[in-house]
């Protein structure tokens, strides 16, 4: 069953639209992740759900009905703010059970599911500081504490890690992920961060300038993205996105190519990974720098005026002004209409 | 330039702080030093002269100066409470929500920062007559209570709250009148306290409309009764006259004392220096 289910949604701000036909449903116990470089409208969609902004046209439900009217508090919804939202003047026990008092819920209750929140968070030790006494880590799971004990069964976050440091950001990720699917919530979750996006997510959906790009699961999106968008903007370091030219298409041996007619206008899309280093096949190129990541080496070499990155296991013995050999295989390649950037399936059988 | 090794600057500058700050306590020296000690020793300096206190004692009998300093006391006390209540209620008002000639009317408030009060001093008096509240504390206070400056103060105050807190309790679900209650006034607490002061500090101190306004001892305050108790009619003794002084400004400056913190705090925060 969809929980949360949004119809032909447009926002507009004055005569800037920033969000255009705006249509997904997410599943009961789902973690669903809004994905987007800043300003592309993903912290929007989250308050239309949320109730903190109200849509210009189009329908909100939430657990089948229509809420599209009605203020926060009737949505039956928590949401994690990205700085946390914590009042300066209460300490965290208080701020935890805030909206409990404001919901007038009996004291026992209030205790029960402060202990129950606190326990779940190793939070016990810290219930009698303010907020200021707090790392950020710890300010994040007074913020997460505030969400569990409301019991609803939405939860929204958005963007609840910007402001860690990168380790807490992975632990509090994990952390994040587990208590979700251990109380079984509905979580839509706000990131411009695909790496998050792509180890928390259920299902992810990618907005590009207030449009939806692409939705699906985190492996549909890397193995099949349905834009060129997508393929750029899923996976690090991203795809390379070639557009073919005479000179590309002459010094690039046709095995490695889709057999389509590049006198109409395409892309190639291709990933770092699936690109190799050969002795005796494959195109000739430029090695114009390296970088050595520890596990992995990247290479950035280039095809006249072509820039393709690449990434191969382990160190390699290859230094900038190299010549090299490189190949993949065919069925690697992600072809993209240029006109319109979508996806166009190029071998048979394939289906996403 | 330079001068002994310190700058010519800085020396000018600090001559400059002691010698306003001298100016300043100069008064209250003298009149410390005159209501401790007996008449003779008003306007000559011994270091070894008798102390006593005498002088608050005659005061305090001469004069109700008991009543005058509950007529104070009930004076800012209400001014205070309805200024709170108006100026929350208004700030609240035009830092949040967005209504039909908003701007319009707060520049109106802003207008009104502008107006010395002195300048309606007739025609508030002729308006509190109407009303038949002449001679009354209500009286006194009345044309302060909705104070352009406690509005202003803090609107300003409510602005830098972030809009995140207000939306986390709109999303569990508080009342406007509770996120006023529970969010804006918690976290503006340094502003009210600072406003408090300067609110009863300035009525406190307040002379000319009280005493236009008051006929009687039933609702004149202490300035009031300390001017007409130090009016040439009555006879210039100043052991006396400065002793009575010091009672009336003693209450409030114990009060900058235990607050003086909070009070330059919250001014270095709401940006008005």
């Amino acid at each position: 069953m969809s929980i949360i289910s949004l119809k032909n949604i447009y926002k507009s701000w004055g005569d800037t639209e920033v969000l255009k036909n705006i249509n997904f449903e997410c599943e009961d116990g789902e973690l669903l992740v809004l994905l987007g470089p800043s300003g592309c409208g993903k912290s929007t969609t989250l308050r239309l759900i949320a109730g903190l902004e109200i849509p210009t046209s189009g329908i909100v439900e939430i657990g089948g009905k229509d809420v599209s009217d009605l203020p926060p508090v009737k949505r039956h919804i928590s949401m994690v703010f990205q700085n946390y939202a914590l009042f300066p003047h209460l300490n965290v026990a208080e701020n935890i059970i805030f909206g409990l008092k404001a919901r007038k819920i009996p004291k026992k209750e209030q205790k029960k599911r402060l202990e129950n929140a606190a326990d779940l968070l190793g939070l016990t030790d810290f219930l009698d500081r303010k907020p200021s006494q707090l790392s950020g880590g710890q300010r994040q799971r007074v913020a997460l504490g505030r969400s569990i004990v409301a019991q609803v069964s939405v939860c929204l976050m958005d963007e609840p890690l910007s402001n860690l440091d990168a380790k807490l950001r992975q632990e509090m990720r994990q952390e994040i992920r587990s208590l979700q699917q251990r109380l079984k919530m509905t979580m839509v979750y706000v990131t411009h961060d695909q790496v998050e996006a792509m180890t928390i997510a259920d299902r992810i959906i990618l907005i590009n300038g207030g449009v939806i790009e692409q939705h699906g699961t985190p492996e549909e999106l890397y193995n099949y993205p349905a834009t060129a968008f997508t393929g750029s903007f899923i996976g690090n370091p991203p795809m390379n996105i070639l557009t073919p030219d005479t000179q590309l298409l002459q010094a690039c041996p046709s095995i490695l190519l889709p057999s389509v007619d590049f006198t109409a206008p395409y892309l190639l899309g291709i990933r770092p990974e699936d690109i190799e280093i050969s002795s005796d096949s494959g195109m000739e190129c430029l090695v114009e720098l390296t970088e050595y990541l520890g596990a992995d080496t990247l290479i950035v070499c280039k095809v006249e005026k072509h820039s393709i990155t690449l990434t191969v296991k382990g160190r390699v013995a290859v230094s900038a002004g190299d010549q090299l050999r490189i190949n993949w295989k065919v069925e690697k390649i992600h072809l993209f209409d240029a006109a319109n950037g979508q996806r166009i399936e190029h071998l048979k059988g394939a289906t996403p | 330039m330079r001068l002994w090794g310190v700058e010519i600057g800085k020396i000018i500058e600090t001559a400059g702080a002691w010698l306003l700050g001298a100016l300043w306590l100069l008064p209250v020296v003298f009149a410390l030093w005159s209501s401790f000690h007996p008449a003779e020793y008003s306007t000559r300096f011994e270091l070894f002269a008798p102390l006593t206190t005498e002088n608050f004692v005659r005061a305090w009998s001469y004069a109700p100066f008991p009543r005058y300093l509950f007529n104070t006391f009930i004076l800012v006390t209400l001014i205070l409470a309805a200024q709170f209540v108006l100026c929350t209620l208004a700030a609240y008002g035009f830092a949040r929500f967005d209504f039909f000639g908003k701007d319009f009317v707060f520049a109106l408030v802003l207008l009104q920062l502008m107006i010395m009060p002195e300048v309606l001093l007739v025609e508030n008096y002729r308006t509190i007559g109407e009303l038949g509240l002449l001679d009354t504390i209500p009286a006194i206070g009345l044309p302060y209570m909705a104070s352009a400056f406690g509005i202003f103060l803090l609107r300003q105050s409510f602005k830098t709250i972030p809009k995140e807190l207000i939306e986390a309790a709109q999303v569990e679900g508080v009342s406007a009148l509770g996120i006023l209650w529970k969010v804006y006034i918690p976290l503006s607490k340094s502003t009210y306290i600072a406003y408090g002061l300067v609110s009863v500090s300035y009525h406190w101190n307040n002379f000319l409309w009280p005493l236009v306004v008051t006929s009687s001892v039933n609702s004149r305050p202490l300035t009031v009764g300390l001017a007409i108790f130090g009016a040439p009619e009555s006879g210039v003794d100043w052991s006396i006259i400065t002793a009575a002084t010091v009672m009336t400004m003693a209450p409030l400056l114990v009060a900058f004392i235990l607050f003086q913190r909070q009070f330059v705090q919250s001014f270095m925060h709401s940006g008005i220096k």
